[in-house]
């Protein structure tokens, strides 16, 4: 009964938790430029990212390593230093984004402009994780999360041509603007296949003692949280993509543009619930992704590391986290744009996606670590065709992006 | 036991299972024509440092010599005869108060955090 009661809020918080600034942006963008017709990136980005949660939860219950342990004592330090880099300086990118999501919501609320709300937002969310209360609010933030279900709702208000849909769940060659096409669907893939998000989950799998008994609720809370969050992405690639073009928007690159989603719906209440939807959503989101960078870091050292400690008990893990809001929230006060720095980020992380998954996915064959728990063929090869995929599609067109001017 | 698989780069807790860093190298110890026997496991920067390369191992030395403790000059060795278990942590019968590995973490706790309202 306890454990079902654990899978119940783990499927929640995986549900509520799901959707942030990345999702949000690249979902609207695609929507807008192309209709449906992007929504098989959506599909391939979401089995993977199941897939991954689930290896990620089922390689911390049998091995009783966090991953990035794992990595360094698998690979070496010297291997360990560049998926460290990579993934430190992309959590930086978009633990800036995420903030800057928050800050919109309070633009959006206010009219005061985001900038304005970058430093607030930033106290706001070390402060959080200052006073070692992540593991109390987690479940809250995530909670409050399911305010996004409300994306799901505009979108079936709409009433989108079901057939249409289906369709786009298989990829299809762009009619026009080739480039962007594609740029957007790398972009979508990495919003998708977040490293942080299954990162993050095998280090919760450690604090809570998961062991091999926690197998069966470990898949039911990656299959069912990460399916329902997938469709809440899938509902804002199809609101965009049936209220932006009658609106006269086809290219979406003014953050003003974002809360049409559900004002041309919900009209009023259509707004408060935007900003409310973005401000929880990109809110948990930061706390996870700066948790995730400490914990990143004070396991790939050896320091003593966990969501619930105090600071005195962990000076450096809180210092990591401390020193990444500060570093995160710079640009926003800059005046760096949200939305560009979003899409640009989740691009990257797309590029990055071999250097964190491939050495993954080798540790979920290796026995010393997951006993007989192995992947099945076919899992590990239809990883790899996914990130291949992001990879190539990301490095093929990042360059195009950023010479026809974003 | 093959010493680079299951040896280095591990995490290292006390006798009170609490962190205190991981293997970041051995020290082996030859004795006349026998193969050569581990005499310690190493906890430190510099040893990380000179796995990276050698400007890397100057530039953390440097780093000691300006701030680090005295007593963090040097890699902290742990005696092989200390390790008690090798499992998912090496546990060595130590308590890691008692060393000098988390000397830094502690300055970090007295002087900064310690002063930081709220904590």
């Amino acid at each position: 009964m306890d454990k079902l009661l654990e899978v119940s809020l783990g499927i929640v918080t995986s549900v509520g938790g799901y959707l942030e600034i990345g999702s949000i942006a690249t979902s609207a963008q695609a929507g807008a430029a192309f209709g449906f017709q992007l929504l098989w990136a959506l599909v391939l980005g979401t089995l993977c990212i199941i897939v991954l949660v689930e290896m990620s939860g089922r390689f911390a219950a049998v091995s009783h390593h966090t991953i990035s342990d794992a990595m360094r004592e698998r690979f070496g330090f010297n291997f360990f230093l560049l998926p460290l880099t990579v993934t430190v300086l992309l959590n930086l990118m978009v633990l800036s984004a995420e903030i800057g999501g928050v800050a919109l919501a309070g633009e959006f609320a206010t009219g005061i402009g985001h900038q304005w709300w970058a430093v607030p937002v930033g106290i706001v969310v070390w402060l959080l994780l200052w006073k070692g209360t992540f593991g109390l609010i987690e479940k809250g933030v995530a909670l409050l999360g399911l305010v996004t279900l409300v994306f799901v709702v505009a979108a079936v208000k709409l009433g989108p041509d079901w057939k249409d849909l289906l369709r786009s769940a298989v990829p299809s060659l762009p009619q026009h603007d080739g480039a962007r096409y594609w740029f957007l669907a790398a972009s979508i893939l990495g919003a998708t296949i977040s490293p942080y998000l299954f990162l993050f989950y095998s280090s919760g799998a450690i604090e809570d003692h998961w062991n091999e008994s926690y197998l069966w609720a470990n898949r039911a809370i990656a299959g069912i949280g990460m399916t329902f969050g997938g469709v809440i992405s899938a509902s804002t690639l199809v609101i965009a993509a049936l209220v932006m073009p009658p609106s006269g928007i086809r290219d979406v690159n003014d953050y003003h543009q974002l809360p049409l989603l559900l004002t041309k719906v919900f009209g009023f209440w259509g707004l408060v619930l935007f900003i409310a939807s973005l401000a929880i959503a990109c809110l948990g989101a930061a706390l996870e992704i700066a948790l995730q960078q400490a914990y990143l870091v004070a396991q790939g050292f050896g320091w003593n590391w966990g969501k619930d400690l105090m600071p005195e008990a962990a000076p450096a893990f809180s210092l990591v986290y401390t020193l990444s809001v500060i570093i995160a929230v710079v640009p926003m006060v800059l005046g760096v744009d949200p939305l560009n720095l979003t899409v640009f980020s989740m691009a990257l992380t797309a590029a990055s996606l071999p250097l964190t998954i491939l050495p993954f996915i080798f540790l979920m064959n290796d026995k010393r670590f997951v006993k007989q728990h192995t992947n099945g063929r076919l899992g590990n090869i239809a990883i790899m065709a996914i990130i291949a995929l992001g990879f190539v599609l990301a490095i093929a067109t990042i360059p195009l992006e950023i010479f026809s001017g974003g | 036991m093959n010493l680079a698989r299951d040896i280095i780069d591990k995490q290292v807790v006390d006798k009170n299972q609490a962190k205190m860093g991981k293997v970041d190298g051995v020290v082996l110890a030859l004795h006349g024509g026998k193969p050569p026997v581990v005499s310690y496991i190493e906890i430190g920067g510099i040893t990380l440092a000179r796995r990276v390369g050698r400007r890397t191992e100057r530039f953390i030395r440097l780093l000691k010599k300006r701030w680090g403790s005295p007593r963090a000059q040097q890699p902290y060795r742990v005696a092989w005869r200390q390790v008690r278990d090798i499992g998912v942590d090496i546990e060595v019968a130590l308590d890691v108060r008692e060393t000098p590995v988390n000397d830094w973490q502690n300055w970090l706790r007295d002087k900064v955090i310690r002063r930081i309202p709220g904590s």
